[in-house]
This record gives structure tokens, C-alpha cells and sequence, in this order.
């Protein structure tokens, strides 16, 4: 019993760091309707960031998460106006707005490759030691990692429900050319989304590097973010947290007692399952046109 | 000749999964970024049984390319089945991908594991790869004129249209992805008795991005397109080995490019064909044998 709450536990903080990833796809596609692709070059760039932030300019932590995304940002922004403004301007098919997002992500990614070089980086220890809770044993950093997310989970809500620029981002959910007749700026309102999901994978991106370790291809965890925002609903928030921890716990679950090497494979099983029995997701809504 | 040969075989390879991709993408508009994992399964499948059941190259060939059909209904069924849009069934196709490569890296009975399948001869020649490329070519192009083919191009263009109109979208999606994981898999199986030996992490996501830049600058719903920019992106490497390493920023930077500026990519909608040939000749002669307009007074 002991195990398997241990278990859950850990689960409960990997998946934290999964949802500020799911939390970043649901809130693009819920505007948008595509999956933003270059989120995973996002995450790398602020692992990055945050690394050399430390280890070459010895910056605090704090400074340090700052620092992450402040670049994290703008490179977002970057994409954003560079590759999916102008699409968006002419209504190009979902499918160009996919393979310019590729097109980003591989730019980004290997340009990381390529300067920085594909060496595994050891974030450097910022605080080391255990929190022990009965006899379930937490990390400090995970500990922190997790409560980090869920406070910067709840500042995004208080965000979208209860300010202006949130009522004009969930007007924009609901139809973006109809908020645009009504006098919401699209372009502004991308931006803004862009600087949230900015945001999102900086943190999850430096708190990712920390608890494994830098390196440019560490962005592939943004499938596990992807499977976790399917699971719970494309588009919508709390379902992308609720498939985050369950994904999260589901993957330690299988690596405690089944197999490590396959865990995995499991996360994908599980997703086929999903599609099957529950195609629009635990909190989904059916967005398909009724014939 | 070693070196000509060598860009035929590898240009062949990836010309012919091109084709596979430029049905699926191209011309049904389902965006695939794990063609490398249907690519591994009919290699391993077609060494496997070429090694262990001394069944011949091209039946071999073969059925690891329906062997990969195969599988692909696997992702294809659930994903298009509850009608969920493209990015599902790119999600799934990644993940499909990742999963193969984690199981032949783990599974060491028959297939090596990590170390890789090694000692099947070298069947894979120059006359064979273009042989079976040309086939490949006469093929999709048959297919993609005939009556599914242009289910196809209208299940891309607006599936609710199409299916108004009695196109069965399911079965339509079924079959490109179909044919499309078989003309991978045979890609697979000419490279795995090309190379005589494969290794799972020559199915990794780069090998799609390969794949995935054939098309998008070959063009939207055109054959011809892909294929000629399928066998530059395996040439061009080779002649200048120091662009390797830089080859996919290239490639990034050129796909936003191409969707920016010319989203249709190089010879999108248009086909290599009689017709195509006529009015590009024609357009040609008209710009040569343009005289010099006479001044108004």
C-alpha cells in the first residue's frame, strides 16, 4: 500500500509538469483548432535558457526562471507572427498551419543542436533532499515543481475567468471571426495567447531539465503532454489537467509494477483505448459538424 | 558507378515512400509524422521472412509492405473512425511510431533488439530499386486518377461535403492510409537488403521529416512533385556531405517559407502528364518566340 501510494505521489508531480504542457496545447487549440506543434522547440528553449541562465551567468533560481521566459516569449512570439499570422491572415487549411508549425519546431530544435551541441547537461543542484510524509518520501524540487505548476495553473484561471483580456480570449474560443466582428483585436488576443503558452513550457521545460536532465531532444516529452490533453478533451483546460495526472500516475503505476522499459507503450495503449471508447476525451466537447 | 548506384538505390527508396506519403498527405490531407515506423515494419518483416523462411526479394518485399498496411489500420481504424480532425491522427502516428521503435529496440529474440536485424544478403540493386520505383509511380499514379483517388481529393477538400455527396470518408481514409503504409514498408524492405542490416534508430523522426519535406516542397496533390523533390533531398545531401548537419534547419525554415509564401509547394495540383507537358511547352515557345512589340506612334 505503502509502494503504491509512493507511487501515486510521484505520479501526481510528473504529471504537474505534464499539465503546464497539455494546459499550453488546449489553450491554442481551443482558439485555433490546431495543435501547436513547435511547443515541444518552446520547451527546449527554456530548458536552455534556464540551464546556461545558471551554470554560465550563475544567476538565482528565480532570476533564472525569469530569464527562461523572457526568451521563451519571444521566441514564441516570434513563431507566432513569423509562421502562423500569416496563414491564419488568409485562412489557409488546418493542414499548412501543421507542417509550418513542424517547419518551426525542426528549425529550432536542431539550430539548438547545432550551437549549443546534443550533450545530456546535469542541471545544476539548486536544492537537494527529501520531505518525508509518514513514510512516502517527495523530493524538495518535485515538491516545488508541482506546487509551481498548480499555482501558475490557478493564476491562468483567475486570468481567463475574471479579466477582461480573459473574457476576450474565451470569446475567441467560442468563434474567432464572430469576436472579431465584435471588436475583439485577434491579433492581440494571439499574442497574448502566445505569451501564455510562452509561459507554460518555459516553466515546464526548466522543471523537466531539472528532474532528468538538459539536452536539445528533451522536447519529445511533448507527446506525453499531447496524449495527456487527448485524454482529457482537445480544447479543454481542466480536462488537460485531468489527463495530465492520470497520465502521470497511469506511467508510474506501469513503471513500478509492470515494466519501465515499456512504460511508454503503455501511455499509447492507453490513448487508443481512449479513441475508441471516448473519442472527444474525458472533458471534450463534439465540435464535428452534425450530418 | 558505385556512387551513381548508391544515389539511384537511396533515391529510389525515398522516392517510393514519398509516393506513399504524397497519398496520404497530399492528396487525402491527413498529416503523417510517423511514415518512418510503417518503413521499419516492412523492413523487419521482409528481412525476417526473407532470413527465417527463405522467401525470395520481391515477395518479400512485398508482403512486409502489406504487413505494414496492415498495422497501419491499427491507428487508422480508432483515430478516423470517431471522425477526430487531423491532429489526432498526426498525434497517433508519432506516438504509433515511437512505440514500434520502442519495441524492435527492446525485442532481442529474431530481430537484434538495439544492436539491430544483421547478415541478410544484399539483394537491393540499382535495376531492381528502379524497376520497382517506376511500378510504384504507375501505380499511384493509376490510383490516384481513378475513382478513389478523387474520393481522396475530396474527402481533403471538405470531408462533409464529400460525404453528402455518398463518398464512404471512412473506408476513403482507410484505403490511402493503406496503400500508403505499403508503399513504406516496401521502402522499408529495399533499404533493409540494401544496407543488409537495420537498426531501429533508422526509423527515427528525422527519417520522417525527410519524408515530410518530399512533399510539402514537392506539392499538394501532385505525384510528380514529391518525386522529383524526394530524389534532390537524397542527392543534394550526398554531393555535399558538410549540409548534412545543417540539412533540417534548412528544412524547417523552408517548410514555414513554402507555407507562407507558396503553400501549394513546387508543382502542387499540377501533374506530369501529357496535358502538363503541352501547356509548359507552349508557354515556353511563346516566351522564345515573342517578337518585339511594335512602338506605338
Amino acid at each position: 500500500m505503502e509502494l503504491f501510494l509512493q507511487q501515486v505521489v510521484s505520479g501526481i508531480s510528473i504529471g504537474a509538469v505534464y499539465s503546464l504542457l497539455a494546459v499550453g496545447y488546449a489553450l491554442v487549440y481551443s482558439v485555433y483548432n490546431f495543435t501547436n506543434w513547435a511547443f515541444d522547440a518552446f520547451m527546449v528553449v527554456g530548458a536552455f535558457a534556464g540551464f546556461y541562465a545558471i551554470s554560465s551567468f550563475s544567476l538565482p533560481f528565480w532570476a533564472a526562471i525569469v530569464f527562461a521566459i523572457v526568451m521563451t516569449v519571444a521566441i514564441s512570439l516570434l513563431v507566432e507572427t513569423g509562421a502562423y499570422r500569416p496563414l491564419r491572415m488568409r485562412n489557409a487549411p488546418r493542414l499548412f498551419m501543421m507542417i509550418s508549425a513542424m517547419g518551426a519546431n525542426l528549425t529550432l530544435i536542431n539550430l539548438i543542436n547545432n550551437l549549443f551541441g546534443g550533450a545530456f547537461r546535469k542541471f545544476p543542484e539548486i536544492s537537494a533532499g527529501t520531505i518525508y510524509l509518514g513514510n512516502i518520501a517527495i523530493g524538495k524540487m518535485d515538491l516545488f515543481a508541482a506546487l509551481f505548476s498548480f499555482v501558475t495553473l490557478g493564476l491562468l484561471w483567475f486570468f481567463l475567468q475574471r479579466t477582461k483580456a480573459g473574457l476576450a480570449i474565451r470569446a475567441s474560443s467560442l468563434d474567432t471571426t464572430t469576436a472579431g466582428i465584435l471588436g475583439i483585436n485577434n491579433n492581440r488576443v494571439a499574442l497574448l495567447i502566445f505569451t501564455i503558452t510562452g509561459i507554460l513550457s518555459a516553466t515546464s521545460g526548466i522543471f523537466y531539465g531539472m528532474k532528468y536532465a538538459v539536452y536539445p531532444y528533451l522536447g519529445g516529452v511533448t507527446i506525453k503532454a499531447m496524449i495527456a490533453s487527448i485524454i482529457g478533451g482537445l480544447g479543454s483546460l481542466p480536462g488537460a489537467v485531468v489527463g495530465s495526472l492520470l497520465l502521470g500516475v497511469l506511467e508510474t503505476l506501469v513503471a513500478g509494477y509492470i515494466s519501465s522499459t515499456y512504460r511508454d507503450l503503455f501511455s499509447f495503449i492507453f490513448l487508443i483505448i481512449v479513441l475508441l471508447f471516448l473519442p472527444t476525451g474525458i472533458l471534450g466537447v463534439r465540435t464535428e459538424e452534425k450530418l | 558507378m558505385g556512387y551513381l548506384s548508391t544515389i539511384i538505390i537511396l533515391g529510389g527508396i525515398s522516392v517510393i515512400a514519398a509516393l506513399g506519403l504524397a497519398i496520404l498527405t497530399g492528396y487525402t490531407g491527413m498529416f503523417s509524422i510517423g511514415h518512418a515506423g510503417f518503413m521499419a515494419l516492412g523492413g523487419y518483416m521482409a528481412a525476417v521472412i526473407n532470413m527465417q523462411l527463405g522467401i525470395p526479394f520481391l515477395p518479400a518485399v512485398l508482403i512486409g509492405g502489406l504487413f505494414s498496411g496492415a498495422c497501419s489500420l491499427l491507428i487508422g481504424f480508432p483515430t478516423f473512425r470517431s471522425r477526430l480532425t487531423g491532429d489526432y491522427f498526426a498525434i497517433a502516428t508519432f506516438g504509433f511510431s515511437e512505440a514500434i521503435r520502442l519495441v524492435l529496440t527492446n525485442t532481442y529474440p529474431l530481430i537484434g533488439g538495439a544492436y539491430g536485424l544483421t547478415g541478410m544478403p544484399m539483394l537491393t540493386n540499382a535495376a531492381n530499386t528502379l524497376l520497382i520505383t517506376v511500378g510504384a509511380v504507375l501505380l499511384a499514379h493509376a490510383f490516384v486518377t481513378s475513382q478513389y483517388g478523387k474520393n481522396c481529393i475530396a474527402v481533403s477538400q471538405d470531408a462533409t461535403a464529400a460525404q453528402m455527396m455518398g463518398v464512404n470518408v471512412l473506408k476513403t481514409k482507410l484505403i490511402a492510409l493503406f496503400i500508403s503504409a505499403f508503399y513504406a514498408g516496401v521502402a522499408g524492405g529495399l533499404l533493409g537488403f540494401y544496407l543488409a542490416y537495420l537498426t531501429p534508430s533508422l526509423f527515427n523522426i528525422t527519417r520522417s521529416s525527410d519524408l515530410l519535406a518530399a512533399v510539402v516542397f514537392g506539392g499538394m496533390q501532385s505525384l510528380i512533385g514529391p518525386v522529383i523533390a524526394a530524389f534532390v533531398l537524397v542527392a543534394v545531401p550526398q554531393l555535399l556531405y558538410s549540409f548534412t548537419e545543417w540539412r533540417l534547419v534548412v528544412y524547417g525554415m523552408v517548410f514555414v517559407l513554402v507555407m507562407v509564401f507558396r503553400p501549394q509547394g513546387l508543382l502542387g495540383y499540377t501533374e506530369m502528364n501529357g496535358t502538363f507537358l503541352r501547356v509548359w511547352f507552349s508557354a515556353l515557345r511563346r516566351r522564345l518566340m515573342r517578337k518585339p512589340q511594335p512602338q506605338e506612334g
